[in-house]
């Protein structure tokens, strides 16, 4: 008990230093934020691009990739291990582009991170996790075959992207106070 | 639990910014204090006193909600 409780106090002011930032809070220096949005907005706009208006994956060529699994079509369902892939790599940059830049947008400190900013970052992690899985919980219930799949491939970047919005939106709120 | 910094900054005659630039955190930090939205740590509150030069109990109240 008490070291749970020790752990608690840790966690929640940890050993503060001069701007009051826990030591561990686990995020990224400020300086990579900018570079972070710019590949979260390079991403963001490619992949609107491919899902709603039909660019394809392999619009820039494909390359060959090491995969660990894959299908050599959908109708065979007969996975290969180990194998190389040829595959377009449009949606590979998207996927990487939005889960870095967002991460880093995210998850890279303020220029002064304290702790009332560490408390909305908090706040808005919680929001998000209850919306992402809100809305998926209404889409296993309500959306089914290839609809379902979409709500899926969108779902991976969610959660992040309702923090960032989120805690953006609380940051903007803070500081017209 | 309410907070007398705006009186404070008043008499030592220094902006939100400043006094956040002193004590070390962010001016939202500061205006979500003094505005009852935030209530801070208790280490951030010891510095605050210890700036204003007066016992914590002065710049920080407990009220009946508390």
């Amino acid at each position: 008990m008490l070291n749970l409780l020790k752990c608690n106090v840790c966690f929640t002011f940890g050993k503060v230093n001069i701007t009051l930032v826990m030591k561990k809070s686990y995020l990224l220096p400020h300086r990579f934020k900018k570079i972070g949005w710019i590949l979260l907005i390079l991403g963001l706009i490619l992949g609107v691009a491919m899902r709603f208006f039909g660019l394809d994956s392999d619009y820039f060529g494909k390359i060959s990739f090491f995969g660990m699994i894959s299908e050599k079509s959908f109708i065979s369902s007969e996975k290969h291990f180990f194998d190389i892939v040829e595959n377009g790599f449009l949606d590979e940059l998207v996927s990487l582009l939005v889960i870095t830049g967002g991460v880093l947008v995210g998850f890279c400190k303020t220029k002064v991170e304290d702790e009332f900013i560490l408390q909305m970052r908090l706040t808005s992690l919680v929001w998000s996790v209850y919306v992402n899985y809100g809305i998926l919980f209404l889409a296993v219930l309500f959306v089914f075959d290839m609809p379902f799949f979409d709500v899926m491939v969108l779902n991976m970047f969610t959660v992040l992207l309702f923090f960032i919005i989120r805690f953006h939106v609380m940051l903007h709120r803070a500081n017209r106070m | 639990m309410k907070n007398t910094i705006k009186v404070q900054r008043a008499i030592k005659d220094i902006t939100q910014a400043q006094l956040a630039t002193i004590i070390g955190v962010s001016r939202q930090t500061i205006s979500a204090i003094e505005k009852n939205k935030y209530v801070p740590s208790t280490v951030l509150a010891l510095k605050l006193a210890r700036y204003f030069e007066v016992q914590v109990e002065v710049v920080f109240e407990l009220t009946e909600e508390d």
